[in-house]
């Protein structure tokens, strides 16, 4: 492996296919298409198998020729390798013969998907000498890298709306990185913050360090694979806000397969989006190859993006390989995380209420036909969105201290379930 | 003593600086933008008008044109102050305008 670039070759524009040195960039200067890390496969072929990743520590770096760092990650080191968990209850409940949790919940160190991207872009910045570090987040992004830049003893500045709700920001407050709130409309502080990128020598994990953190991605479609005895799935159902996570697990898919570590072709890739922020999802169904902006009005606000950056990329990963999407409204969101808890004991935040209730929409209209298999990603804990929940899930019935009062609660509910 | 360099800083600080500070020579700025418009803008002359009314330079380099939208990433050189107006008034009337990054906010 090389020691300045590792398996990388170079950053490639995905637009005209220019080609750039592996450096803090992420927009082609001749057409200001996004760039992305393009790998010399035939020595990760030589380098990488299935012995080889056998043999590596339970974390998504055994992959790590295939992720954009030149030598050993260094920050993040822990993160990944979430349980698959085969859902027989849910799946009855769903009418599929067969159903998987890939389960981000309990991602480590912040309980969310964005540890693997975040991971990848602060190791990578580490590697090009930035010694502070920067994210523009409402949530789950602000958190891990607050959490993987201090303990990786880099400076992180994260820039947040002003208006933020305080317990958001509290999850990011306590690892003592600079929190800044804008004040402002949502598209003005998004401006603002791509200048702020612009002008300060930072690594901007989402923006200068974008080719590589977008990459982290595929790590969750890599373990999948493994997971799954080295298949790839018939069908994998993701929830999307930018719309990257969903391209990206296509790409690992295709990855495994070009490698021949994996056996299995012909899979579908299915996009979840919230009903009250759906450019993507409403695309897909309406045949579209572009999606329009919308302002989200939703209580999924992880993925509440109404300009999605990769949305143009997620039509094409859902065109290309026969997979569909849908949208569910809020109640429906509040359904697939009961569902989800009850049947699983898997608590999921607002995103994963999005993926359980889109794949009930899929298998319901055949689009994931039920004599099939598939993989749910459900990418964030249920402790994140505490108020989407609030109020609709029952509640405690309560008893003097009395062991006939409890007897009566028990006769209850006996007379009920018989 | 100290009294006469009080004295003299305060004269030295009043005339020296405005002179200076008005000599600053504006400079040009680039900034990388999406511009998306419904369509009913798509037959108005946007990027000629954001041009000439702002005293800019428009300089496309990717476009699509459907009945449905309008997308067009361009480069404006020109003022700090003249692109931000320029961008509101983009606003204004209607078009949806991100940096080449499009969301930069995170969730
Ligand atoms: C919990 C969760 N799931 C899914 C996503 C979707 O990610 P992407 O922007 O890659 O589509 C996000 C994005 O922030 C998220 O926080
Ligand atoms: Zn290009």
């Amino acid at each position: 492996m090389s020691e300045k670039t590792g398996f990388m070759k170079a950053l490639k524009c995905r637009e005209c296919g220019r080609e750039y040195p592996l450096e803090a960039k992420h927009v082609c200067e001749f057409d200001f298409g996004p760039l992305e890390v393009a790998y010399d496969y035939e020595r990760i072929a030589g380098a990488l198998t299935r012995e080889v990743i056998a043999d590596r520590p339970q974390s998504m770096w055994r992959y790590r020729e295939l992720l954009p760092v030149a030598g050993e990650p260094t920050v993040g080191c822990q993160v990944g390798f979430t349980p698959l968990v085969k859902a027989d209850r849910l799946a009855k409940r769903l009418g599929i013969r067969e159903l998987w949790i890939k389960n981000d919940t309990v991602n480590y160190p912040t309980l969310s998907f964005k540890d693997r991207v975040v991971s990848v872009a602060l190791s990578r910045s580490r590697e090009l000498g930035f010694q502070t570090v920067a994210c523009a987040s409402t949530g789950n992004l602000a958190n891990s890298v607050a959490a993987n830049a201090a303990s990786a003893g880099l400076e992180a500045y994260v820039f947040i709306p002003a208006d933020l709700e305080q317990g958001k920001v509290l999850n990011s407050l306590v690892y003592g990185p600079h929190v800044i709130g804008i004040q402002g409309h949502y598209d003005e502080v998004n401006r603002l913050c791509a200048e702020i990128a612009g002008k300060y020598g930072w690594a901007f994990v989402n923006v200068n360090m974008r080719p590589y953190y977008a990459e982290g991605s595929k790590s969750m479609g890599f373990e999948i694979a493994e997971q799954l005895d080295w298949e790839v799935p018939q069908h994998t159902v993701i929830p999307m806000a930018s719309g990257s996570l969903l391209t990206k697990i296509h790409k690992a898919y295709q990855e495994l397969s070009k490698l021949g570590l994996v056996k299995g072709s012909g899979w579908r890739i299915h996009g979840a989006q919230a009903s009250g922020c759906s450019p993507i999802s409403s695309a897909q169904k309406a045949g579209l190859d572009f999606f329009k902006p919308v302002k989200p009005d939703t209580i999924a606000k992880s993925l509440a993006i109404g300009t999605p950056a990769d949305g143009f990329y997620a039509l094409r990963v859902m065109k290309e390989t026969g997979g569909g999407a849908d949208d569910v409204t809020n109640e429906e969101i509040r359904e697939g995380i009961r569902l989800l808890a009850e049947c699983e004991g898997i608590f999921a935040e607002t995103a994963g209420g999005v993926t359980v209730g889109v794949a009930k929409k899929l298998i319901a209209s055949g689009k994931i036909p039920a004599e099939d298999s598939a993989v749910l990603c459900v990418t964030g804990h249920g402790l994140k969105t505490l108020d989407a929940v609030d109020g609709h899930v029952g509640s405690t019935r309560e008893i003097k201290p009395s062991l006939r009062e409890f007897e009566a609660i028990v006769a209850q509910d006996q007379a009920a379930t018989r | 003593m100290a009294a006469e360099r009080a004295t003299r800083q305060k004269k030295t600080s009043k005339k020296a600086p405005p002179k200076a500070a008005t000599k600053v020579k504006p400079v040009v700025e680039q900034s990388r933008l999406w511009l998306m418009y419904p369509p009913r803008l798509i037959t108005t002359p946007v990027i000629w008008q954001v041009g000439s009314k702002f005293n800019l330079v428009p300089n496309v380099r990717q476009a699509s044109v459907t009945d449905e939208i309008g997308i067009v990433c361009l480069e404006l050189s020109g003022l700090r102050k003249d692109i931000k107006a320029a961008v509101r008034w983009l606003e204004k009337i209607g078009v949806s305008v991100e940096p080449v990054e499009i969301n930069v906010i995170g969730s």
